[in-house]
């Protein structure tokens, strides 16, 4: 039985195309302006991948925050749901799930049977999240990609006090004309970061072994900066930003079967 | 038409007509008072706490009206109050300085948190109305140099009120006790027959019922109440059909998941839309404007303050308040409990600190219980439904076991 996933975000929209638990295909575009077209894209970009038709597909579950605007999905999952099934897929003894998107934030804590016990949400604020670092990266005219391994070339991380995105960035701009170094600015970027997502982790509280999820777990300067801060090492799977859709695919799965 | 049973159309409309006329008021509560006002030349008091003792105000021939602040953005207020402050306090004086009260002769400030405290003074000094009351409760509601100062305190009250508004005899006050105990009766039956069959009525109007309790005159709301309690019983026992309110949407895929609510002021009628759609329902409540209002009856005696006083005393403690003999804890478990809810909204105002004082003790109950919660925090005025139907669905999923 083939089923699908698809995560509409904030910032990319995902597709995960299953077939009895193997995974067939994936999709990744941007999510842009219209939220309901760009599900329909991923979902189309997945489905000629696999080499299947919407027919072929037994059931698609839809989650991330665009799930309510889609028309062409069965059923409609939360993400926090969502993120929670697909990381417990691929690390079966993550018991913390840190997600950290294009838009917001989150911290599940997770069952063994993968279903979540709690979670918390940051939404209000985009500090620590995709969007953050792409602002930051704008301010040090450097590659969002780069980021992460260009930060670790630090050796005394600049202190940046703000989590707030609009004033970490003339912080940033202050730095910046005092001649600090730019890999010391983006690496003190991470750990202001790292020192938000950590409030949030110890009100949940974590358990290990922590998975993180989500566009932003690519940069591998927040991944070792949160290590730090919460003294364990993360677990990053090969497709973060993909777990959400993944789970989706899972939880049609079982439901399709069912 | 079989026998027994009523009309179909017939219950729909009535319910229609009761809701879409609570939907007016809850819109527009200030449209009321002023027809009011026009109708019969009586003066309009606005008060923001369930505290206030409103069967004096009412005795005194006076209209009562709540202030619970609305979703605005600030203007005048923010030269006033910091943004520290809840919204209740900032949007609600806001309204004031704008002269969106202008309907208020004068305000009926309780005391109950610091904001309140402070935002009375700054009322009573811009706001420009011609009445100014405070009344300042004991903050331990135990022990009986409090009780009696709470006496002392409401009879005050009522000579100082009386200077303004007009003296109050026993007699009067004896009736108004009468008719504020009803409503308090009445409520309490709309709240039981929701724990009976929460589908009966669905939780945004049964709060909007509450609302409007502290909007109109409360013998027009006690009729008012009668006629919905009839149509709710007919539903109940199987002559009517479910619950088709202009407000309900889409049809029942399964049985709503039964939520308690926790929090102070609760007028977010699209908040609570949501949750119903999202597939849960606030079947029983501790909200300020919700079941607070209800129950609690001042019992009836020679002396009337005597009777306020104790249903203020024996009623639910606002957290505000304090008791070392009356645990929150145990008695939101116990109604929690009692109401068949098998999950926990708290629904708080950003910068309400007696409510976030008291949520990390509650909270630890609830979770010894193994009773899952989610605490949303709001600010009138920058609510994203879309945000918080994340949460809610997702603790709903949580409790299905998704």
């Amino acid at each position: 039985m083939t089923v699908a996933g698809v995560d509409i975000g904030s910032n990319t929209a995902k597709a995960v195309i299953m077939d009895n638990g193997d995974i067939l295909a994936t999709s990744l575009i941007m999510t842009g302006h219209q939220s309901r077209l760009a599900g329909r894209r991923a979902l189309d970009l997945a489905l000629r991948e696999a080499g299947l038709e919407e027919g072929d597909i037994a059931l698609i579950v839809a989650t991330g925050y665009g799930r309510l605007t889609t028309d062409f999905t069965d059923q409609k999952v939360t993400e926090i749901t969502c993120h929670a099934k697909g990381a417990h897929s691929v690390q079966p003894e993550a018991r913390t799930v840190i997600d950290l998107g294009g838009q917001d934030s989150k911290v599940i804590a997770v069952g063994e049977n993968g279903k979540v016990v709690d979670f918390v949400m940051n939404d209000k604020c985009a500090a620590g999240t995709g969007r953050f670092l792409e602002v930051m990266a704008a301010a040090l005219e450097i590659e969002l990609d780069n980021m992460g391994e260009v930060s670790l070339e630090s050796e005394s991380p600049a202190s940046i006090s703000s989590v707030c995105t609009v004033f970490a960035e003339s912080e940033v701009v202050s730095r910046v004309a005092e001649g600090t170094n730019k890999m010391d600015i983006v690496a003190g970027i991470h750990q202001a970061i790292a020192s938000r997502i950590y409030a949030m982790t110890v009100r949940v509280p974590f358990k290990e072994k922590v998975i993180m999820t989500g566009g932003v777990a690519r940069n591998i300067g927040v991944v070792r900066a949160l290590e730090k801060r919460l003294e364990t090492s993360l677990v990053v799977p090969e497709m973060p930003q993909h777990m959400g859709a993944l789970g989706a695919a899972i939880i049609a799965e079982e439901r399709a079967g069912a | 038409m079989r026998k027994g049973r009523v009309d179909k159309d017939e219950v729909s409309r009535l319910s229609v007509d009761v809701l879409s006329r609570l939907q007016d008021l809850t819109g527009d509560p200030y449209s009321y008072a002023r027809a009011w006002k026009g109708r019969t030349g009586g003066k309009v008091m606005g008060f923001y706490c369930h505290y206030a003792p409103e069967e004096i105000i009412h005795a005194a021939g006076a209209l009562p009206v709540r202030i619970t602040g609305e979703n605005r953005v600030i203007s005048d207020s923010g030269a006033h109050l910091q943004s520290y402050c809840c919204s209740l306090a900032r949007t609600g004086l806001d309204m004031a300085l704008g002269g969106d009260l202008d309907v208020l002769d004068g305000t009926v400030f309780v005391h109950t948190c610091d904001t309140m405290q402070r935002l009375s003074d700054i009322w009573r000094l811009d706001a420009g109305f011609d009445a100014h009351f405070d009344v300042v409760l004991p903050g331990r509601m135990e022990g009986d140099s409090s009780r009696e100062y709470l006496y002392q305190e409401l009879g005050s009250f009522r000579d100082r009120t009386g200077e303004y508004l007009g003296p109050v005899d026993d007699e009067a006050l004896k009736r108004s006790i009468g008719i504020h105990n009803r409503n308090r009766v009445l409520l309490e039956e709309m709240y039981r027959l929701r724990r009976q069959d929460p589908g009966v009525l669905p939780s945004d109007e049964v709060l909007m019922v509450v609302a409007a309790s502290a909007i109109m005159d409360k013998e027009e709301h006690n009729a008012l109440l009668e006629e919905l309690l009839g149509t709710l019983e007919t539903r109940l026992s199987g002559g009517g059909p479910p619950p088709q309110s202009s407000l309900c949407k889409g049809e029942e895929k399964e049985e709503k998941i039964r939520l308690f609510g926790i929090g102070s002021v609760m007028d977010q009628w699209e908040f609570l839309r949501m949750v119903e759609d999202a597939g849960g329902t606030i079947v029983d409540d501790d909200f300020c404007t919700g079941h607070r209002c209800a129950g609690a009856v001042a019992p009836e005696g020679p002396d009337p303050i005597e009777s306020i006083t104790a249903r203020i005393w024996d009623g639910a403690l606002c957290p505000c308040k304090h008791a070392m003999s009356r645990d929150r804890a145990g008695y939101l478990l116990e109604r929690i409990t009692g109401s068949g809810a098998k999950g926990v909204l708290f629904f708080q105002f950003k910068f309400c600190e007696p409510h976030a004082f008291d949520y990390p003790h509650v909270k630890k109950a609830l979770d010894e219980h193994g009773i899952p919660s989610l605490h949303l925090e709001i600010e009138q005025g920058s609510v994203s439904i879309p945000r918080l139907r994340t949460r809610v669905e997702a603790l709903l999923e949580t409790m299905r076991g998704a």
